[in-house]
């Protein structure tokens, strides 16, 4: 096998695990599932064409698709979301899903109505590919998998050694045990909403790096986050990062050993093996 | 009068628990809530800290009306509730446990001096996730992150559930140290009745939701109805 397939494999998984950090960190904070984030990411990318289209450049644009996705992030949570969180357990859950999957239609709708030709897509660098170890690397793809890397790395420290990330943890870890010492999981929701939201519009930014990022992808990223949410553990951002590599390269050996047409029953596969194996996900914490 | 409770009336959905509990704490004192298995002791002890809606009455925490307050809100006005399932971090380490006790403050090194001091316990283990702590461990782990925020006012529910007899009167032992050393205010809820008022100054008897008898911790411990019910005594 080449190893530049496994190569290939890692960079997409880094941005797999990017995409669905924000997806989990959500759900653990009390049973948010949002079907709608694959589509707040593409909002965030087609932002982003826009500011290119203005020829702002692409430093503009990428902080463009950035904060736009956070701020729908923001609104959703202030908004739509309000009636949700006034549920409790089961029916919070369900009432998520029905909420979010009409958002992500209307994301999707909108977006593909207005915008069906519009696509983000960053050519960084000279364009060219550059040699690693013997290992030839799109100079998109190394761009995208630094980024990546920094705004994991950044999201690891900042839930490990913050004050803010500790509370993050706490409602995760006991909703009631949080409230006890001071803590508002409403703010800390809004929190998360706004950081899975702007997580979301990174990945479009990195993800139109190596390939265009189009109006109508949302629901593709969404059901990826969702896979890999799944096999890391519903709840963990670090079981998120590991499924995702992992994911990454499984998608990227079988497109290149079997085919690409193939890929997403894998995946699949891949996902339901966990679950019978491991209900909890890879780092999951069984509740 | 830094908590008086007034006419409370508590329950659940359409069901009433708690009818027109009036009692109060002052500054400094040890008050004890003794009753039997669901007299209305935690749904008392639950709405005072925020977590369930009164249906009538007042409760008032150092002359303000807490009543409906949201439970992080009561706890960062400095009235600490230690439930009796305790609802610990069970995935972070004790160190974090109590640092998220603080919150939103920064932990104060001295307090956490403190909280060691009193359960050297905790301070052994300090990296081990709470997760994995014995029963007696998790209440000195829960009272500690309790006191990390300075409370002025700890209320504990049952904080001998779960515990062997010897680590009840140890955990006991804990809370009159912390009254003799700090002057602690404390209002406890107990089935464990000796324990309880042998920490208190005062007590209240809850049967059925109504508050039934109060007084001293002697007077209390001197009453044939007490003897009877709750001391073993006859």
């Amino acid at each position: 096998m080449n190893p530049a397939v496994i190569v290939d494999g890692l960079i997409g998984g880094l941005q797999l695990g990017l995409l669905a950090v924000g997806l989990t960190l959500l759900y653990g904070l009390g049973g948010i599932l949002n079907l709608a984030h694959g589509q707040i990411a593409v909002f965030g990318g087609i932002v982003g064409a826009a500011v290119l289209d203005a020829d702002l450049g692409m430093p503009a644009a990428a902080v463009a698709a950035v904060a736009s996705a956070l701020a729908l992030g923001l609104v959703l949570d202030q908004s739509i979301m309000r009636p949700v969180y006034k549920r409790r357990g089961e029916e919070r859950i369900l009432l998520s899903l029905l909420v979010t999957l009409g958002v992500s239609f209307v994301i999707d709708g909108v977006l593909v109505w207005r915008y069906p030709s519009e696509a983000l897509t960053m050519r960084v660098g000279t364009g060219g590919a550059v040699d690693v170890l013997g290992i030839t690397i799109r100079q998109g793809s190394l761009w995208a998998s630094a980024i990546t890397i920094v705004a994991i790395g950044a999201v690891i420290v900042f839930l490990q050694y913050t004050r803010t990330g500790r509370a993050v943890r706490s409602v995760i870890e006991d909703e009631t045990g949080a409230q006890l010492v001071g803590v508002n999981p409403a703010t800390v929701r809004t929190v998360i909403f706004g950081l899975s939201g702007a997580l979301a519009g990174l990945f479009a930014v990195t993800q139109s790096m190596t390939s265009p990022v189009t109006s109508s992808s949302g629901v593709s990223y969404t059901i990826l986050a969702l896979i890999v949410t799944v096999v890391g553990g519903l709840g963990s951002a670090r079981g998120a990062l590991l499924a995702g590599v992992l994911l990454g390269v499984v998608n990227a050996v079988s497109a290149a050993e079997i085919g690409s047409y193939i890929t997403a029953i894998i995946l699949l596969a891949a996902a339901a093996l966990t679950i019978l194996l491991r209900p909890a996900g890879l780092l999951g914490t069984t509740r | 009068m830094l908590l008086e409770v007034e006419g409370l009336d508590v329950g659940y959905g359409s069901s009433t628990v708690v009818h027109g509990v009036s009692f109060h704490v002052a500054e400094g004192e040890a008050v004890a809530i003794i009753g039997s298995n669901g007299a209305g002791k935690t749904t008392t002890l639950r709405a005072i800290a925020g977590m369930l809606p009164g249906s009538a009455g007042r409760i008032t925490f150092d002359g303000d009306e807490v009543l409906g307050e949201p439970t992080h809100v009561v706890s960062r006005r400095g009235l600490a509730y230690v439930p009796a399932e305790r609802h610990l971090f069970p995935g972070m380490p004790i160190h974090e446990n109590l640092s998220l006790g603080a919150h939103p403050d920064k932990p104060d090194p001295a307090q956490l001096a403190r909280v060691f001091e009193l359960f050297p316990r905790l301070e052994e283990r300090r990296n081990q996730s709470a997760g994995t702590l014995s029963g007696g461990e998790q209440q000195m782990l829960a009272v500690g992150r309790a006191l990390m925020g300075k409370p002025r006012l700890l209320i504990l529910d049952e904080p001998t559930t779960g515990l062997a007899p010897k680590l009840a009167t140890e955990a006991y032992d804990a809370l009159a140290a912390l009254r003799s050393d700090e002057g602690l205010t404390v209002l406890v809820a107990e089935q464990q009745v000796p324990l309880a008022l042998g920490l208190a100054d005062r007590g209240y008897v809850i049967e059925d939701g109504h508050i039934e008898l109060s007084g001293s911790a002697a007077d209390l411990r001197g009453n044939p109805d007490v003897q009877r019910a709750y001391l073993g005594i006859s």
